[in-house]
C-alpha cells in the first residue's frame, strides 16, 4: 500500500464504516464474540464455532460473525452482542453452547430476542 | 581404586569392618546407621556406590533402593543380605542393583565386588552424557540461528534467551556457554540474567508444563490448594519435572485473568474457577 | 455531503409546536455546541409524525430511539447520557403501553450504569487485528492532527492541561513528564510503553492492549512528536502472549498503512516501535529497572537523579508511559483538554480503569470516572459482596498499596484522596475481601511477593522485608509475641525512608495499612491464639455450633478425613484429633454452623473432662 495521507485516512474511515454497518440489503446481524484472555478461557470459540455452525445450517448470508477483545465483566463470560439493524444491540453472556445454538437460531436468524438469556441491550459508548 | 562409597547398616560394625577393608584400597568410604541418615546424606549427591543392608528399621533398604533409583539414578548399588531370600533379591535387581553380597563375606569377596561395581558405574558415566548436552545437541542448528538473528542488536541477550529457552524448553549452562560465546559476553554476564527473571529456567520442562497462578485474586480463592494438589497427584515439587518429562510444575505471579480465578495455565491453555478437589481431571486431559 | 455519527429528527409537525418543540431545537442546538459535538450530531426538524399528543418528540438515529413529551430542562442530561455516554435516557422514551421492555438497558444495571468508557472507548466494539475496524472509529485521526497541526509545544500544552497523571500508579502529570523531556537536546530520545503489569490483580492493561492495541500506538505516536523521539518500544510481560500477538500484528499493520515508519502521513515525522518481552520481574515495573532490562541486562533500579527524561535507556532522554495513560491520550488530542478535565476533580481528571476482582459479584474491568466513591464500585458496580458474606476490606494498588476497611468506603477515588487512607490508586488493581479472609493473611502474601521480587540490590529492601515477612510468618503461624507489631511498625519507616527504589519504599505498606485498620487481627493472633477468619490453620480450631447445624451432612460428606460424624437431621460434630483444618466444611456449610474458634479452645474443655 502507497503511503497514507490525512485523506486517505478518512478516505477509509468512512468506506470502513460504509461497509461494516448494518443496512438492508447487506449485512443484517452483527454478532461479536468476546475474545480475551477470559473469554477464551471460558470457552469463547466453542460458542462462536457453534455459531457458526447453525449459521452455515440454516444457510443464513446476511449474518457478519466477529470477533473483539474483553467486554468487560469477565466473572460472566463466554459473552456475545448481537446487534440487529434498528434495534439496540443486545449482550448474552454465561453462555454455553446449548444457550448459543437458541441465541443463533432465534434471535440472530429469527430476528426476536430471547429475553430469559439477554443480560442487557444498548451501547456503553457512543463517541 | 577411587571413589566415593556410603555403607549403610543398622549394625555400626558392619559398616566399621567394611571401611576398614575398602580404605586401604583407596576409597573414600562413609557410613550411614539408617535409611533415613542415608537419604539425609544421599541428598548431597557425590556418592558413587551405595553398599545396604535390606532389613533394617524405619526406612529400609528396598526403600532406600527406590529413593536413589528416583532422585540419585547415576549412583551404583550393592545389596547386603543376611537372609538371602529370593524374593528379596530379585525385587532389588528388578530396580536395578548392580550385585550383592550374602553375609557372611570374606574381604576378598567385598573388595572384588566393589571394584567391579565401581567399574560399572565409571563406565556408565563415560557413556552417559548428561542430558542437558544431549538436549542442546539435538536443537544445535535452530539455537545458533535465533542468536544469529540477535546478534549485534543492542540488548539482544534477553531476546537470545527468551528465543533460546522457547526452542529447548530451559536454559542449562551448557548453554549459557554458547550464548555467552556467541554474543561476546561473559558466562557470568548471561548467568546473572538467567537467574534474576523468573521467566528463565535452568531446569527442564515437561512436555505439559503447568503453571498455577499465585495473584492476590487467585491466593484469595484458595490456589495455593491447587499447588498443593498438583504436588500431591504429580509428586512433585513446585519447579520440578515427573521423571517421564511429560508434566512440569511451576507457581506464577498473576496470568492477569483474575475475573477466572483461580487459575492454572497449562501450556498455552487457561484453566479458570479451578476446583482444588477437581483439578487430577484438567491434567489427565494432556497426555 | 457531511457524514454525522447521529441524526437527530424533531418533530416540527404544527402538534409539536405547540407543545414546545422550538424552545426544545433551541436548547438541543445549545446543549450540542457547548459540548463540542456539532462536527458529530446533526439536527433537523421535520415535518409532523402524527405522535402529536407525545409532543415534542424527538427521533435519534442510528439508534431509532423515540423521545417524547420533552422539556428544555431535560435536554443538558438527555444529551450527557444519550450524545456522550451512549446510554439512550429510558425515561424520556417512548412507552407502549401493553409492551414493558423485557431486557433491561445499560442504564437499568448499575454494572454498566456508573462506567464512562473512554481508555476503553473501544473494548469490545472493533475487532483488534484489523486496523480499519480502528479507523472507523476514528482511530489515527489524533496522530493525523498532532503530527500535521500541532507543534510539540501545542501537544505538551493540550496534555498538561487535560491534567492527565500517569495510570501506572505513582500519578506523575504526563505533560509535565513530557515537557521536561522535551527541553532537553539530545541526538537520540526513545519513548517506552509499560506493559510489564506487575501487580497481581490487575489486568486492565491487557485487556487494552488485547482489545485495543492500535490506541497504544497512537498514544506513542503522539508522545513521540511531544519530546522528539523516533524510536520506541513497548515492554510486555512474556507472561502476556496474546496481548504480545495482537500488538506485534497492530504494529505490522501500522507499518503497512504508513501510520508508522518512515515520514508517517507525509508528515515528515518518523518512528518506529519495537515489543520487546519482558521476563518475568516485578521490579521492572520500575521505569529505570525497566530501561536496563531493554538494554538486556538485569533488571535493577539506579539511583535517580539523572532522571530517565535526561538519561534514560542506553543514557538517553527517554519518556516512559504506561499503557492507559497511552490510551487516554488520542481522546485528548481530538476533544481537547477541557473535554478531559469534565470528568474527576481538579487535581484528578479524567476517569481510571480498575481491573475490579475478589469477592464481589460482578468481576470485570471497569473504567470510572476519577471521585466516585469506592462503596459505588464495590456495591453497584460491582453488585456487592458475594454469597452474601460481609465486606472487609479492599485492596488498591497491589504490593505497593494497601486495605482500605468499611469505614473509608465513601473515599472518593482520587489520588490524594487515596494516599489518606494509606493506599495508593496504583494501577488499577482492586481486590475485594470478604470475611473469610484473614488480613494478616493478606499481609505476609504481600510481602513474599516484595521479598521474592526485591532485586537484592538495597539492603533496606532485601533484609528488610525479609525480616518483617519472618515476624508475619511467625504470627500467622501463632509464634507472634508482644512488640511484634511495635517492630513491624518501626521496621517499616526504615525501610521507607531508605529504600532506593519505589518497590521498596512501598512494600511495607500493606502490612502498615492492615496495622492500622486491622490491629484488632493482629492482637487477636498474638494474644488469644486465635485466627478469626480461620484462615492461619495453627491458630484455628473448627467446631459445629449444635443450634445452628441442620444435620444436613454436607460437611461430612465433603470431610478428606472423615472427621465429621452425627446422625442424619440431628447436630454434627468435628473429630478435633483428626481435622486437618482445611476449611471445606466451614465453606460448605449453608447454614453458618461451622464456626472458628481459637487455637487452644478445647484444651480447656480437655482439662475440664480431666478434673
Amino acid at each position: 500500500m502507497p503511503r497514507l495521507t490525512i485523506e486517505d485516512l478518512k478516505r477509509i474511515k468512512e468506506q470502513h464504516k460504509a461497509k461494516t454497518a448494518l443496512r438492508e440489503g447487506a449485512y443484517r446481524v452483527k454478532v461479536t464474540v468476546h475474545m480475551g484472555t477470559c473469554g477464551l478461557a471460558a470457552g469463547a470459540r466453542e460458542i462462536m464455532n457453534v455459531i457458526m455452525d447453525e449459521l452455515q445450517k440454516a444457510g443464513t448470508t446476511d449474518v457478519v460473525v466477529t470477533t473483539s477483545g474483553c467486554a468487560g465483566l469477565c466473572s460472566r463470560e463466554p459473552m456475545i452482542t448481537v446487534e440487529m439493524l434498528n434495534s439496540p444491540p443486545v449482550k448474552y453472556c454465561d453462555l454455553n453452547e446449548e444457550k448459543a445454538r437458541k441465541i443463533t437460531k432465534e434471535h440472530i436468524i429469527g430476528g426476536n430476542v430471547v429475553e430469559e438469556l439477554a443480560f442487557v441491550q444498548g451501547c456503553e459508548t457512543s463517541y | 581404586m577411587e571413589g566415593n562409597i556410603l555403607i549403610v547398616d543398622d549394625e555400626e560394625v558392619v559398616i566399621k569392618s567394611c571401611e576398614r577393608i575398602l580404605s586401604p584400597a583407596g576409597y573414600n568410604v562413609k557410613g550411614a546407621t539408617s535409611g533415613e541418615e542415608a537419604i539425609n546424606i544421599l541428598q548431597n549427591g557425590g556418592f558413587d556406590l551405595v553398599i545396604t543392608d535390606l532389613k533394617m528399621p524405619g526406612i529400609d533398604g528396598m526403600e532406600l533402593i527406590r529413593w536413589l533409583r528416583k532422585n540419585s539414578p547415576h549412583a551404583g548399588i550393592i545389596v547386603i543380605t543376611g537372609y538371602p531370600s529370593q524374593e528379596s533379591i530379585r525385587d532389588a535387581l528388578q530396580l536395578g542393583i548392580i550385585d550383592y553380597l550374602p553375609k557372611p563375606f570374606s574381604p576378598e569377596l567385598l573388595l572384588d565386588i566393589t571394584e567391579k561395581a565401581m567399574n560399572t558405574v565409571k563406565a556408565k558415566k563415560i557413556e552417559e552424557k548428561p542430558v542437558e548436552v544431549k538436549d542442546v545437541e539435538a536443537k544445535i542448528g535452530e539455537i545458533m540461528s535465533a542468536i544469529g538473528q540477535n546478534k549485534g542488536k543492542p540488548g539482544a541477550l534477553i531476546p537470545v534467551l527468551q528465543q533460546v529457552q522457547e526452542i529447548l524448553g530451559y536454559l542449562p549452562p551448557t548453554v549459557q556457554r554458547i550464548i555467552a560465546k556467541e554474543l561476546n559476553l561473559p558466562v557470568s554476564e548471561v548467568h546473572a540474567v538467567v537467574s534474576f527473571y523468573s521467566f528463565f529456567t535452568m531446569k527442564p520442562k515437561g512436555k505439559h508444563n503447568i503453571r498455577v497462578c499465585l495473584g492476590t485474586a487467585c491466593y484469595v480463592k484458595r490456589a495455593n490448594e491447587i499447588l498443593g494438589k498438583l504436588k500431591e497427584i504429580l509428586g512433585i515439587e513446585e519447579g520440578g519435572i515427573t521423571e517421564d518429562r511429560k508434566y512440569s510444575l511451576e507457581t506464577v505471579r498473576c496470568l492477569g485473568a483474575c475475573g477466572l480465578a483461580p487459575v492454572v495455565m497449562v501450556n498455552h491453555d487457561t484453566h479458570g474457577a479451578v476446583d482444588p478437589v477437581k483439578v487430577g481431571d484438567i491434567i489427565k486431559q494432556y497426555n | 455531503m457531511e457524514r454525522y455519527r447521529v441524526n437527530l429528527m424533531l418533530c416540527g409537525g404544527t402538534g409539536c409546536i405547540a407543545s414546545g418543540s422550538l424552545k426544545i431545537k433551541d436548547a438541543l442546538a445549545d446543549e450540542i455546541k457547548k459540548r463540542g459535538l456539532q462536527n458529530e450530531i446533526s439536527l433537523t426538524l421535520t415535518g409532523c409524525n402524527g405522535f402529536c399528543a407525545q409532543g415534542p418528540i424527538l427521533i435519534v438515529h442510528p439508534d431509532e430511539i423515540f423521545y417524547e413529551k420533552l422539556t428544555p430542562d431535560d435536554i443538558p442530561y438527555l444529551v450527557e447520557e444519550h450524545f456522550i455516554k451512549g446510554r439512550p435516557v429510558q425515561k424520556f422514551m417512548y412507552k407502549e403501553p401493553e409492551k414493558r421492555a423485557a431486557v433491561p438497558t445499560m442504564n437499568d444495571i448499575p454494572f454498566f450504569k456508573y462506567q464512562v468508557l473512554r481508555a476503553l472507548r473501544n473494548k469490545g466494539l472493533i475487532d483488534p487485528e484489523n486496523i480499519e475496524d480502528y479507523i472507523a472509529r476514528d482511530g489515527y485521526m489524533a496522530a493525523a492532527k498532532a503530527l500535521l497541526e500541532m507543534t510539540p509545544e501545542e501537544i505538551i500544552k493540550e496534555v498538561k492541561e487535560s491534567g492527565l497523571r500517569g495510570r501506572g500508579g505513582a500519578g506523575f502529570p504526563t505533560g509535565l513528564k513530557w515537557e521536561l523531556c522535551a527541553r532537553v537536546q539530545a541526538d537520540q530520545k526513545y519513548i517506552l510503553c509499560n506493559g510489564d503489569e506487575g501487580d497481581p490483580g490487575a489486568f486492565m492493561d491487557r485487556s487494552i492492549m488485547e482489545a485495543d492495541p492500535h490506541v497504544v500506538l497512537e498514544g506513542m505516536i503522539i508522545g513521540a512528536k511531544a519530546i522528539g523521539a523516533n524510536k520506541g518500544y513497548i515492554y510486555v510481560r512474556a507472561e502476556y502472549p496474546l496481548a504480545v500477538r495482537r500488538l506485534q500484528k497492530a504494529i505490522d499493520q501500522a507499518k503497512e498503512y504508513g501510520l508508522l515508519g518512515e515520514n508517517i502521513l507525509n508528515s515528515g515525522f518518523s518512528l518506529d516501535i519495537e515489543i520487546y518481552q519482558g521476563a518475568g520481574a516485578f521490579v521492572c515495573g520500575e521505569e529505570t529497572a525497566l530501561m536496563r532490562s531493554i538494554e538486556g541486562k538485569r533488571g535493577m533500579p539506579i539511583p535517580r537523579p539523572p532522571f530517565p527524561v535526561v538519561k534514560g535507556l542506553w543514557g538517553k532522554p527517554t519518556v516512559l508511559n504506561n499503557v492507559e495513560t497511552y490510551a487516554n491520550i488520542p481522546q485528548i488530542i481530538l476533544n481537547g483538554a477541557e473535554w478531559f478535565r469534565s470528568l474527576g476533580t481538579e487535581k484528578s481528571t479524567g476517569t481510571k480503569v480498575f481491573a475490579l476482582t475478589g469477592a464481589v459479584n460482578n468481576v470485570g474491568l471497569i473504567e470510572v470516572p476519577m471521585g466516585i466513591p469506592l462503596r459505588t464500585i464495590i456495591y453497584d458496580i460491582g453488585g456487592g459482596i458475594k454469597k452474601g458474606r460481609k465486606f472487609k476490606a479492599v485492596q488498591l494498588g497491589g504490593p505497593s498499596g494497601g486495605c482500605i476497611p468499611e469505614s473509608l468506603l465513601d473515599t472518593p477515588v482520587t489520588y490524594e484522596d487515596i494516599v489518606k487512607t494509606g493506599a495508593i490508586v496504583g494501577s488499577g488493581g482492586m481486590v475485594v475481601m470478604d470475611d473469610s479472609n484473614c488480613m494478616v493473611n493478606v499481609a505476609r502474601f504481600f510481602l513474599e511477593f516484595t521479598t521474592e521480587e526485591s532485586c537484592g540490590k538495597c539492603p533496606p529492601c532485601r533484609i528488610g522485608t525479609r525480616v518483617m515477612l519472618d515476624k508475619l510468618i511467625d504470627i500467622t503461624e501463632g509464634r507472634g509475641r508482644e512488640g511484634d507489631i511495635e517492630l513491624l511498625e518501626d521496621l517499616a519507616q526504615d525501610i521507607i525512608k531508605t529504600s532506593l527504589c519505589g518497590l521498596g519504599q512501598t512494600a511495607p505498606n500493606p502490612v502498615l495499612t492492615t496495622i492500622r485498620y486491622f490491629r484488632d487481627e493482629y492482637e487477636s493472633h498474638i494474644y488469644e491464639g486465635w485466627c478469626k477468619a480461620g484462615v492461619c490453620r495453627e491458630l484455628s480450631t473448627f467446631y459445629i455450633d449444635a443450634e445452628k447445624c441442620k444435620g444436613c451432612g454436607v460437611c461430612a460428606k465433603a470431610c478428606p478425613q472423615d472427621a465429621i460424624t452425627g446422625e442424619k437431621k440431628k447436630p454434627h460434630s468435628i473429630d478435633q484429633s483428626l481435622c486437618i483444618k482445611c476449611r471445606t466444611c466451614y465453606e460448605k456449610c449453608k447454614f453458618g454452623a461451622v464456626k472458628v474458634g481459637p487455637r487452644d479452645m478445647f484444651k480447656e474443655e480437655m482439662e475440664e473432662v480431666e478434673a
